[in-house]
């Protein structure tokens, strides 16, 4: 089996990724720093730490433009110097991302590159709007939801506009850190 | 004295309904995918009984509270379990104006109020638990900080759309212990204390 392309985000029981009114200069939104709290104990050798270092250890990385845009395009390195293709709908003439990054605009393209960049490491997901891209169009293998214990009541939501469509899942493993559970998710497809 | 417990099954994206419920079709359009996770039915509620161990667990904790809380819109729907949802214990119902024709069994409309509501559901229980169910008054008892625990049954689907268990609760983090979990084929049974603020 080839190495997946798995999304990672960090998640409130209520289903947001941000808080209300995620712009720049206040990136996570209103108060919506609380789901990364978990981020303090990524140096850890418990299951947070685990986690932490598994995402580190990806190939390649895709990003939502919007995410990466919110994220000063992470200086052109997310972590060390791996390729990140950012899908977006629109390439600004002589807008050149920095380091390793590069735009693409097709979704399958964006994923048959970051697969290819990544070889037999994972490609990692970051971004409420990739993610659903992918899953519209049956790319995205894996979810690693870090599930976190708190009801955020409003912000920007990581599955919001998915299509009529049930997609099923499967539960592949579930890690409990502190402050957080790391539910594994494998994507079965549509039905 | 008992707590106050939701217990209701959760697409991962959120819902608890598919697209279009109504009295026909109470779960909407494909919404009984979320309800897999309980036996096929058959002879009276004991149908419901799912067969795996984690299941019936939380299934049997639920038919063991002393009394339950349900919203106008879901005991409409449903016909309020034609006044019995379990063992007879009294079914509450929040509402503006209790309806003209009472319907059968031990439903009881409170209309002073979703903290009279609470207080009246768990004297009726006794020592034993309070079930709530139905997401509109789930979030008005949250947001009156009238809940003690949730029981999600977290199931591995994304429903892409439907009817949101958490939405438009309002600003202000409500944080929550999680205090038990429990992992089935069919879903991940989720107990979380509510903390208080």
């Amino acid at each position: 089996m080839n190495p997946p392309i798995r999304l990672y985000m960090s998640m409130s029981l209520d289903g947001f990724i941000a808080g209300p009114d995620d712009r720049e200069g206040q990136e996570l939104g209103r108060d919506g720093g609380r789901v990364f709290n978990w981020l303090d104990d990524q140096m850890s050798d418990g299951p947070n730490g685990q986690v932490f270092r598994e995402l580190m250890a990806t190939g390649a990385v895709i990003s939502g433009r919007r995410t990466f845009e919110l994220a000063g395009r992470w200086q052109g390195d997310h972590h060390d110097g791996v390729p990140i293709f950012v899908l977006t709908h629109r390439i600004d003439d002589g807008d050149v991302p920095p380091g390793s990054a590069q735009f693409v605009t097709d979704v399958e393209d964006c994923a048959e590159q970051a697969r290819a960049a990544a070889g037999d490491r994972a490609v990692m997901v970051h971004g409420a709007g990739v993610a659903q891209a992918l899953l519209r169009a049956g790319l995205l293998d894996e979810m690693e939801i870090h599930l976190v214990p708190v009801l955020l009541g409003g912000g920007r939501r990581l599955f919001d506009s998915l299509g009529p469509d049930h997609i099923e899942l499967e539960l592949v493993r579930r890690l409990e850190g502190p402050g957080v559970m790391h539910l594994r998710y494998r994507v079965r497809g549509t039905r | 004295m008992g707590r106050l417990v939701l217990y209701m099954s959760m697409s991962l994206d959120g819902f608890i309904a598919g697209p279009r419920d109504n009295k026909d079709n109470p779960f909407g359009t494909k919404g009984h995918r979320l309800h897999q996770w309980l036996g096929d039915g058959g002879e009276g509620v004991s149908g419901f009984r799912p067969s795996d161990e984690a299941s019936r667990a939380v299934f049997d904790e639920l038919m063991s509270t002393g009394a339950v809380i349900t919203g106008r819109r879901t005991g409409d729907f449903v016909g309020y379990w034609g006044g019995d949802h379990h063992d007879g214990v009294p079914i509450f119902v929040p509402t503006h104006q209790a309806p003209a024709s009472t319907p059968p069994g031990d439903v009881r409309f409170v209309t002073d109020g979703i903290e009279s509501c609470v207080e009246q559901a768990k004297a009726a229980a006794g020592d034993r638990d309070v079930m709530l169910h139905g997401a509109y008054t789930a979030r008005e008892c949250l947001r009156a900080r009238l809940l003690d625990m949730l029981e999600i049954q977290l199931v591995p689907v994304l429903f892409g759309q439907g009817r949101r268990l958490f939405d438009g609760l309002g600003a202000g983090h409500i944080e929550l212990e999680p205090v038990r979990t429990l992992e089935s084929p069919s879903a991940l049974h989720l107990r979380y204390e509510v903390q208080c603020a």
